[in-house]
């Protein structure tokens, strides 16, 4: 996984420890557009680059069920227990007239809405960076102050498609890649059993590009606080698999169901599914040989449990979730050829979560927290020399809790910790720029997140987000040994995020 | 590997149908019923009794009562703010014969039993203006309308063992002319809130 992998650039080594999964493909085509940098630009644009795509609740939904967006989400994106009954449901529930297709014994063979739940989602933000950070070019600094507008555009087409099968489906074109992409995606097949004693057992299939995307919750990682963060600031080098790594460059399988509302099991698999990949020998999009970075090998099993409490206002959730991904770190060049076989990288996760919200008329508030710990097998990379352990590990914690007034003016507070074994090999000290790199190559990374926000209108919520570090990548003072502070990398976001 | 999570999937979606009694006459349900347990529950319960008091218990409920209420949020005529937010949409796509359906499916229903964690003092005083109304504020005795246990008839509705939030939240929605009630608005607007509070005390008492 990430951490993991061994960038070559023009046969040598400059890039071990990545964030993400994509951050490859990334580096593949600096080398290809900017020859001249060097390894430190490099590992500077690829942080820059590296935020998260994100994916949210989105109108298509409010346009195919006629339900208000407070059905389904306390405040945006953040789920109810209907708007989790919803996703499980197979997003199916709609309103809108169907163009219908029945057999003569009446087996429905179409249900499709006669308007398509299509729906926008606009980011506008501005980013400031406690200190700026070095210029490439290697003299002075860069211009702070980001301006991204937009930061996102994403398209969307959400809802029923077919009478048991609907659609999160989201593209999105963002000023970091500066074109469209395949963002978060989850297809699902969907039906529920009423039990004899009226309990239901909602049951289904999920086919999505990013694990932990289809979980219902909003403590686990592919839709939990921060929802929306600068893509503008300094990113942390070390990340555990399941915390985003693998966002649309695998596809999974999962079977889940549902009882009673309340207790919920799910299991799938993972495969790589690269998103840009080109094979060397025939030009195609595929097979992935050695060049392709971050293959997983055979697939990645995927698991989750969770038990869901409902009284009066208060929903109380806990659960464990985790997978194994076992990778070849590939990226082969002419000169150091890395097959699709042979020792690999494991990446074992294991994680536990909780949730509880109160919903009352005026006031909301939500808590949510998971724990990741994560333990690494490096047999490729230690072999390889990418690591500098053959065993390491990695655990990250998050809190955040909400709160909102009237759905209308809110705030969160967060913390954040990443900790982990001390390992050179995959957090490197870098050579000339710093910012990005470990001087003690630990990956342990600190901080909290202060953020209030003001909901005008149910789809529109500007924000103003403050993410402070006490250590980053390792160290507090001069954590990347160019005398660089934890502190330097403190950030102020400010969003508007309109979906319609 | 791949055999073993076969097994898992196959184990984890289909044993619990069979272990807790599912048969195709089950899943050949009705949509209506279908849509209770489906759709409905995730705000009424699976049988009608929502354990969260913003939505209201449907079990038990008169039929005839959960019929009208149905077509008004079709017909977009019931206009308090939960009645926009979630119930317009979702009866929107309703036939007739499943909002009949769906009364014949909650009213089949068994009520929740009664409540013994309502404040007893304000239960004596609700249950003095249930059953004998308040002659100087002109609100007459709800029992002649809703029945002496508060079961309801036809179309009045049964509140007995209603949320006394949602219970409160609708008596507002009468005094604001949101819901269409014949008499309930006048009743509502003199009923002061000590006394709202009190009925609906005794009201989720039941």
């Amino acid at each position: 996984m990430s951490k993991s992998i061994i960038i070559k650039v023009q046969g040598t080594t400059v890039l071990q420890g990545l964030k993400r999964t994509w951050l490859a493909n990334f580096a593949k085509s600096a080398v290809m557009q900017l020859p001249a940098c060097g390894a430190a630009s490099l590992l500077v644009a690829a942080s820059l680059l590296a935020a998260p795509q994100s994916a949210f609740a989105v109108p298509s939904f409010a346009r195919q069920t006629g339900l208000s967006c407070e059905a389904c989400h306390t405040v945006f994106p953040e789920l109810t227990h209907f708007g989790r009954m919803f996703k499980a449901n197979g997003y199916l529930f709609t309103s809108l007239p169907q163009v219908q297709g029945e057999t003569q014994s009446k087996e429905q063979r179409l249900s499709l809405n006669q308007i398509p739940p299509l729906s926008l989602m606009v980011e506008l933000s501005n980013t400031s960076i406690a200190r700026a950070i070095p210029d490439s070019g290697g003299t002075g600094v860069a211009q702070n102050g980001t301006v991204a507008f937009p930061q996102q555009i994403s398209l969307f087409y959400a809802g029923k498609i077919a009478p048991q099968l609907g659609v999160f489906g989201q593209l999105t074109y963002s000023n970091a890649s500066g074109s469209l992409q395949v963002d978060n995606t989850d297809f699902r097949f969907a039906d529920v059993l009423v039990l004899p004693d009226a309990k239901s057992l909602i049951y289904g299939l999920s086919l999505n590009n990013n694990p932990t995307l289809q979980d219902l919750w909003n403590s686990t990682p592919g839709f939990t606080y921060p929802y929306q963060t600068s893509n503008a600031s300094v990113g942390p080098l070390a990340r555990t698999a399941i915390d985003g790594t693998f966002a649309q460059s695998v596809a999974g399988l999962s079977a889940y169901a549902i009882w009673n509302e309340s207790l919920y099991g799910e299991v799938g698999v993972y495969r790589s599914a690269k998103q840009g990949f080109s094979n060397p020998v025939i030009g195609a999009a595929g097979p992935l040989d050695g060049t392709a970075t971050n293959v997983v090998d055979g697939v990645a099993p995927y698991w989750r449990f969770a038990y869901e409490y409902n009284w009066d206002r208060h929903s109380l959730e806990a659960g464990v979730y985790g997978a194994t991904f076992k990778l070849f770190p590939g990226g082969s060049t002419p000169t150091t050829p890395a097959p699709l076989h042979g020792p690999t990288n494991r990446f074992q996760d294991i994680a536990e979560d909780v949730q509880y919200q109160f919903l009352g008329d005026e006031h909301i508030f939500t808590a949510a927290a998971t724990r990741i710990h994560e333990s690494q097998r490096l047999d490729a990379s230690f072999a390889s020399g990418g690591s500098a352990n053959p065993r390491d590990d990695l655990t990250t914690f998050r809190l955040a809790a909400t709160y909102y007034y009237h759905r209308q003016f809110g705030g969160t507070a967060s913390y954040f910790s990443t900790t982990g074994s001390a390992d050179p090999g995959l957090y490197p000290p870098g050579s000339t720029l710093g910012v990005v790199t470990s001087a003690n190559g630990r990956p342990d990374t600190k901080g909290w997140i202060a953020e209030l926000d003001y909901v005008p209108w149910l789809n529109v919520k500007l924000q103003v987000q403050y993410t402070g570090y006490s250590k980053f990548n390792g160290g507090g003072n001069n954590y990347d040994g160019f005398g660089r502070k934890a502190s330097d990398n403190n950030t102020v976001y400010v969003l508007a995020w309109l979906a319609y | 590997m791949n055999r073993c999570i076969s097994w898992v999937i196959s184990v984890l979606v289909i044993s619990p149908a069979l272990a807790l009694g599912a048969d195709h006459d089950t899943v050949a349900q009705s949509s209506a019923k279908r849509l209770a347990v489906g759709t409905c529950a995730g705000c009424h319960g699976s049988s009608g009794v929502s354990t969260m008091p913003k939505f209201p218990v449907l079990a038990a409920q008169q039929p005839s009562y959960l019929v009208g209420q149905l077509k008004a949020f079709k017909s977009r005529t019931r206009g308090d703010p939960d009645a926009l937010a979630f119930m317009w949409g979702i009866a929107a796509s309703l036939d007739d014969a499943q909002i009949t359906e769906l009364a014949q499916y909650y009213s089949s229903q068994r009520a929740p039993s009664a409540s013994a964690d309502q404040d007893r003092a304000a239960v004596a005083r609700g249950r003095e203006i249930y059953e004998h109304g308040i002659e100087s504020q002109n609100v007459p005795n709800c029992s002649a309308c809703h029945g002496s246990n508060g079961e309801g008839l036809a179309a009045v509705p049964r509140i007995a063992g209603q949320h006394s939030q949602y219970f409160l939240s609708q008596m507002t929605s009468f005094q604001l002319n949101l819901r269409d009630a014949v008499g309930m608005r006048e009743i509502a607007s003199n009923l002061k809130p000590s006394n709202l509070s009190d009925l609906a005390a005794y009201v989720q008492s039941r």
